[in-house]
């Protein structure tokens, strides 16, 4: 008896790793239209200890790994999460997907893929995808870095659903380990009582809207080698 | 006709702290006089003449300069003065003409370049009017000094140790000068010495100081006359030559046993020796002095 | 008159070569940090920017023409009172230890006036100072590493001005900068007045911003209550200007405390010069 709980286990297991990885491949297969686009952005960020402005920029992309941002100023982007999640998810073999519990995250019916990497000297730790079951997106990411903490990032779609390229992308970033040093700012006199609200809040978000995609256009690699 | 008084000190003091520098000191400078201020170093000659140009405020005391209070109408009264206090001190850094350019620009008149060049042609730097003076000797400063207190022809011209580190020829043309400007000029001067000849030699009208305070006021021929003299007598026995003296109603001052000093005119001097003679009394050394340059010698070993 | 002897000063200054050593070394330690800043730039901003480049990264020229700007203008803020102090120090002390305070003050203008156009000659100078060291930190930078967003590291966090945003604030950063150079220039020209020799003052302006700054920094409560009154407090009040939010109350007490400072200077300098007896 004990041994056949144990293969039923066994069995639906598998056939669970068996469903999250062919999701996963559903959303390899839409990753698989696309070449190269770029898009219009707009940055907006909030977050604590670093003030700027929302900012205008375009972004280009092109496979397998090529990404540029083009802006007038100053831009601030996450360091991981913007690409990387498609580039890895394509590598079928770093990983295992396991199913998680289904959630539905802005009217929209979703189950929880965990990606686990097989190599334990890469920098993800650990991701968490929420992957639309109908239209075969992913809505919301969760991915565990050893160095840069966790990112969550929401994403939300418009015209380019069928390439799962989203029209906004907002990243939650933990900013618990920024650290002014004092004695490089020589801002002596604006001892300004903190605001104690401020000082706890240790998220940061980044919230990228897309918009003007150009998909497939035949981007030249010299783009992304051009300085600016 | 009453002379017109060009400056009226009246009993000013000035102290520094503890020490006195200037006490009760008075005397009147009048229109075209060359007036000698004449006194040991130290005196409180450098004290009264910058009192004088308002670098110096006295503690007490009046100073008037062409009819004027200083303490009320300092900056006219200024304007009419040339002075150099000390020695010429200059712009190192800037050159003959520049250095005249900028005291002239605060003159209080206008003056032009071409006033500035005759100037320093007029002492005899005009070659070196584009040196910086940083190059010049003490001799040069003074002649530039010179051209820079006579830059605005003031009616008055304060000299405070004119020829002082000078060489003899520069004694000399600084001299020449001061006598220029008095009759060429006509210019008042006040002039202060350590040194009698020099007054004696320039000077018409003079004040003697000493620590502090002024001793004598006068003409230089008064004081200087040479007709009344204290003449010293070395003969064989002062104290009979004394009582001879004495019974003709002959003032003695009696020094030591060898000596004695008589108050006379310089006709007198052949007489009183024709009586000690004929007294029997060997008449050894007759030797004239001047009242004041003994005073003034006096004054300063003192 | 006090045009004319304002003139006399300036002419002064110009011909001192003392005068040209505040250029020069500005210059010099402006193109060092340019230098620093063309061969380095990046890393050197990188220490700044570490912490926040574990989880961010920044796109675009972060070192550009007005980051190198604000950095000189914030390392030099330090060092730029003593090139001012050498010439306004040595303003009256200089004269006097020269000698031409006496044919200076012997002249038909008042004492008054000689201290004020002093003071213009030393405001005059201090300004060219400043617009040299804006010319040399702003165009000439700009000109080697071109313009852009300025980010700037206040005590509370980064701010990134936007390149449109940034030029005003440097023109009013620089004018509070100089009224504290100024305030520097009247407590040297006031100390001169004091004086009887030129390096006195100089060193004594340059103790007294010294000792100053460390009750500035000293996080001892004793000092609070006298903290703000103090002229260094404000003499980073340029700074203020390069907030997210410009505190613009804070400034204009900064402004107050600086302008207050140099009326009561250089009523000192007035009385003191009136009365004083030229022995010198």
């Amino acid at each position: 008896m004990k041994n056949l709980v144990f293969l039923f286990l066994l069995f639906s297991m598998s056939m669970y790793a068996q469903k999250a990885e062919d999701l996963i491949s559903k959303i390899n297969s839409k990753f698989e239209t696309i070449k190269d686009y770029s898009a219009d952005a707009y940055i907006k960020a909030d977050i604590p200890m670093l003030k700027i402005l929302p900012n205008a920029a375009v972004i280009y992309f092109k496979k397998k790994d090529k990404f540029k941002i083009e802006s007038k100023g100053i831009t601030v982007l996450p360091k991981q999460g913007f690409t990387e999640l498609n580039h890895f998810l394509t590598k079928k073999n770093d990983y295992i997907a396991v199913l998680g519990d289904s959630l539905v995250i802005r009217d929209r019916k979703t189950v929880l893929v965990n990606i686990i990497p097989n190599n334990s000297g890469g920098e993800m730790v650990l991701a968490k995808i929420w992957i639309d079951v109908k239209d075969f997106i992913i809505m919301r990411s969760q991915i565990t870095t050893k160095s840069n903490g966790t990112i969550l990032i929401d994403y939300s779609y418009g015209d380019q659903i069928k390439y799962g390229l989203p029209s906004e992308v907002k990243f939650e970033i933990d900013v618990k380990k920024f650290k002014i040093p004092k004695s490089v700012s020589g801002d002596i006199n604006s001892k300004k009582k903190e605001d104690p609200k401020k000082k706890n809040k240790t998220k940061g978000t980044i919230t990228i809207s897309l918009s003007n995609y150009k998909i497939n256009t035949g981007l030249k690699d010299s783009i992304f080698t051009e300085k600016k | 006709m009453e002379t017109e008084k060009v400056i009226e000190v009246e009993h000013i003091s000035k102290s520094f702290g503890q020490f006195e520098a200037v006490k009760d000191v008075s005397f009147t400078v009048s229109k075209g006089d060359v007036f000698g201020f004449l006194g040991p170093n130290g005196a409180g000659k450098s004290t009264t003449i910058r009192c004088l140009l308002s670098l110096i405020k006295p503690d007490s005391g009046k100073i008037s300069m062409f009819g004027q209070s200083l303490a009320q109408q300092r900056k006219g009264i200024l304007a009419n003065i040339g002075s150099i206090i000390e020695k010429p001190d200059f712009y190192k850094y800037l050159t003959a003409h520049k250095n005249l350019e900028i005291f002239a620009r605060i003159s209080g008149k206008h003056i032009s370049n071409k006033e500035i060049d005759k100037m320093l042609d007029f002492v005899g730097l005009l070659d070196r009017s584009n040196h910086k003076v940083k190059g010049f000797s003490h001799g040069m400063k003074q002649r530039l000094g010179i051209a820079q207190t006579l830059l605005h022809n003031p009616e008055l011209i304060i000299l405070d140790e004119p020829t002082t580190g000078l060489d003899p020829q520069g004694i000399i043309e600084i001299r020449n000068l001061i006598l220029r400007l008095k009759n060429e000029q006509h210019k008042t001067i006040l002039l202060s010495s350590h040194q009698l000849s020099e007054i004696e030699l320039i000077a018409n009208r003079m004040v003697i100081i000493n620590q502090g305070r002024s001793i004598v006021e006068g003409s230089v021929k008064e004081l200087l006359n040479s007709e009344e003299m204290v003449v010293r007598f070395q003969v064989e026995d002062a104290p009979k030559a004394s009582e001879i003296l004495r019974e003709r109603s002959v003032m003695v001052d009696l020094l030591d046993q060898m000596s004695f000093e008589v108050l006379l005119n310089k006709n007198q001097i052949p007489q009183i020796n024709e009586i000690l003679v004929s007294q029997q009394i060997g008449v050894h050394v007759i030797e004239p002095k001047r009242k004041l340059e003994d005073y003034f010698i006096k004054t300063i070993q003192a | 008159m006090l045009l004319k002897n304002t003139y006399n000063e300036l002419l002064k200054i110009v011909s001192k070569p003392r005068s040209y050593l505040g250029f020069g070394a500005l210059t010099l330690l402006i193109g060092i940090i340019l230098f620093a800043m063309k061969a380095d730039g990046k890393n050197i901003v990188s220490m700044v920017t570490a912490s926040f480049e574990q989880t961010l990264v920044f796109n675009g020229d972060i070192v550009n023409g007005n980051l190198v700007a604000f950095i000189i203008l914030q390392m030099l803020i330090v060092h730029i009172p003593l090139l001012i102090a050498l010439v306004t120090g040595d303003l009256i002390s200089g004269e006097a230890a020269m000698g031409t305070i006496r044919m200076l003050a012997s002249k038909p203008i008042t004492r008054s006036q000689i201290v004020l156009s002093k003071f213009f000659a030393g405001a005059i100078y201090t300004f060219l100072i400043t617009i040299w060291m804006g010319f040399l930190a702003l165009i000439v930078s700009q000109f080697i590493f071109g313009t852009g967003d300025l980010i700037v590291l206040n005590s509370d966090g980064l701010v990134i001005i936007p390149e449109d945003d940034v030029m005003w604030r440097f023109l009013l950063g620089f004018c509070v900068a100089f009224l504290s150079l100024l305030t520097v220039a009247t407590l040297s020209i006031c100390l001169s007045a004091f004086a009887e020799n030129s390096i006195g003052p100089i060193v004594s302006t340059m103790s007294i911003i010294i000792v100053f700054t460390i009750i500035g920094t000293l996080e001892v409560s004793a000092f609070d209550a006298i903290k703000p009154y103090l002229f260094t407090t404000h003499m980073v009040a340029w700074r203020s200007y390069f907030s997210d939010q410009i505190p613009y109350a804070q400034i204009y007490f900064s402004i107050f405390v600086l302008v207050a400072h140099i009326a009561v200077l250089l009523s000192i300098t007035l009385f003191k010069f009136n009365k004083k007896d030229i022995t010198s």
